[in-house]
């Protein structure tokens, strides 16, 4: 990426851990000393199988959980701080859209929540949800919606705030393998349009390569930075770019860099 | 899975015609005699249909200041339980280390038969007021408010605590304030368990009315009116008051599923 500037720090990880205490009362450690800075508008990956501690790495980033070691910098800013800023917007596992809601009331809720007067909040939701190409289904409720456009919303709802930062905690991995190809392709046109740095967890390597700048792959037992690996592919990327060498052989490599699965 | 207009169709004949297909076998062989050899019993204590509906049609004047007796006492009732209940819930589900517990404490009222509970609060508010009238409304509303209280307490404690996953970590990312959360999240969110509440409470409030006027000093209602009719013999008019008790039974019910439709037409 040309365009980064490569001292640009976003978001800095020194030495982070994370111990649970199980429910028989031992200490389960599931992240161990992960450090790593993330640039500004960078999209960055984290990789791996279950149990490797990449989704207590990003709700640490979030601040939804802390760690009990290390420490976490977002630009310059306590994890806290930058939340209590609204400096990320966050993406779950599931589009998470309120039931009771319209899909432009659920874009609406973070901007009445800061206490955006009615009509500018309707204006920039509507931008929003235009952004995602769901301008249509404006006043349709979550569940006459399918899965993809669900989640679409659910990005569009991130956005709103005009976050610096967008965490997205596997949000593809319930939906079916064409409408994640076609999400993938669009999440990549509303990151060059809107420059946030992104941190996307995953299990699926494919995606990872396709998507990021850097995949950065954790290992289990205990949950550790394990490589990462630098993905050097022209953008803009297409659904091409999977059919390539290239393509393939960084997936290889990604793959082989797993420890101990 | 959608359903079909079809299946729909369908259900609604199950729901809705079969029912009142063996409603109006019943009152043939009711009409017609059948039921009473059926039952080994007489036209005295089961007099037929037509002449309870005489009576009531007869009588409908002194029969309608029984009944808004005691649907005063069970709307009263029910508004009261209803609102305490619930507020019970947001206390409890504000203090979750607490709340679970006492919740249990409150949901064992339900387990106290009325029977058993409407005489012992109608002992307990003899002094409330000089007049009977009055300390009578006063115990019936209570019982019927302790028994409403239950069933919406855990119920909206559910409602208020059982959130769809993720949805409390997305308040923090927008770092909203616990009353933001209760307004945004946690009291729509509670919506329909309300109405499963009510379900259960409506009925609820209008036995706990008919019963605690048994017990009632002032004598006054339709559960009454069944008990006083019936020492004295007069079981036509008792009958009647049954069909009465029935009625606002139903019609409670059917006002709260049209209300039910309406809030949660969104949602469905």
């Amino acid at each position: 990426m040309p365009d980064i500037n490569r001292n640009d720090v976003e978001i800095m990880l020194d030495d982070v851990g994370m111990v649970y205490t199980a429910s028989d009362g031992r200490d389960v450690q599931a992240l161990t000393s992960v450090s790593m800075n993330i640039q500004k508008g960078e999209f960055i990956s984290l990789l791996g199988p279950s149990g490797c501690g990449k989704t207590t790495l990003l709700r640490i980033i979030a601040d939804l959980i802390k760690p009990t070691s290390g420490k976490v910098l977002i630009g310059g800013e306590t994890p806290q701080q930058a939340r209590l800023k609204r400096r990320y917007g966050m993406v779950f596992q599931s589009a998470v859209l309120y039931d009771w809601r319209t899909v432009i009331k659920n874009i609406e809720l973070p901007l009445e929540i800061i206490g955006i007067p009615k009509e500018e909040r309707h204006e920039r939701a509507a931008k929003m949800l235009d952004l995602v190409g769901l301008s249509e289904f404006e006043r349709h409720y979550p569940r006459q919606l399918s899965g993809g456009m669900q989640q679409r919303v659910g990005i569009a709802r991130a956005l709103a705030l005009q976050p610096e930062i967008l965490l997205m905690d596997e949000p593809f991995s319930a939906l079916d393998e064409f409408t994640r190809e076609k999400l993938h392709v669009d999440l990549l046109k509303i990151w060059r349009k809107t420059n946030k740095t992104i941190i996307f967890v995953t299990h699926n390597i494919s995606e990872s390569v396709f998507l990021s700048d850097r995949v950065c792959v954790l290992s289990p037992h205990p949950g550790r930075l394990s490589a990462v690996i630098d993905i050097d592919l022209p953008r803009p990327r297409t659904m091409d770019l999977k059919d390539t060498a290239e393509f393939t052989a960084l997936v290889s490599k990604v793959r082989n860099s797993f420890e101990g699965v | 899975m959608k359903k079909t207009k079809l299946g729909r169709n369908r259900e609604r004949i199950e729901t809705i015609v079969y029912p009142v297909m063996f409603g109006i076998l019943i009152m043939v062989l009711w009409q017609t005699g059948l039921l009473h050899k059926l039952l080994h019993t007489d036209d005295y204590i089961l007099p037929y249909p037509d002449k309870i509906i005489n009576i009531i049609t007869d009588n409908s004047d002194k029969i309608m200041v029984n009944v808004w007796a005691s649907v005063e006492v069970a709307l009263c009732g029910l508004l009261l339980g209803s609102v305490i209940g619930y507020l019970i819930a947001i206390i409890a589900s504000a203090f979750p280390t607490y709340g679970a517990g006492g919740l249990t404490i409150v949901s064992a009222f339900n387990a106290i038969p009325i029977v058993a509970l409407a005489p012992v609060i109608i002992n307990w508010t003899k002094d409330v007021s000089t007049v009977a009238e009055e300390r009578s409304m006063v115990a019936k509303i209570l019982v019927v408010t302790v028994t409403s209280m239950a069933a919406m307490s855990v119920n909206a404690y559910r409602g208020l605590t059982e959130l769809p996953q993720f949805s409390d970590d997305l308040m923090k990312t927008y770092a909203a304030g616990r009353l933001t959360e209760f307004v945004k999240l946690r009291l729509p969110n509670s919506l329909p368990y309300i109405f499963t509440a009510l379900r259960v409470s409506v009925p609820g409030s209008v036995i706990g009315a008919l019963v605690s006027e048994y017990f009632a000093e002032y004598i006054i209602g339709v559960g009454r009116q069944i008990r006083e009719n019936i020492l004295i013999a007069q079981y036509a008019t008792a009958w009647a008051y049954i069909i009465v008790a029935c009625l606002i039974g139903i019609l409670m019910y059917v006002l709260l599923m049209i209300v039910e439709a309406i809030f949660l037409r969104k949602r469905r």
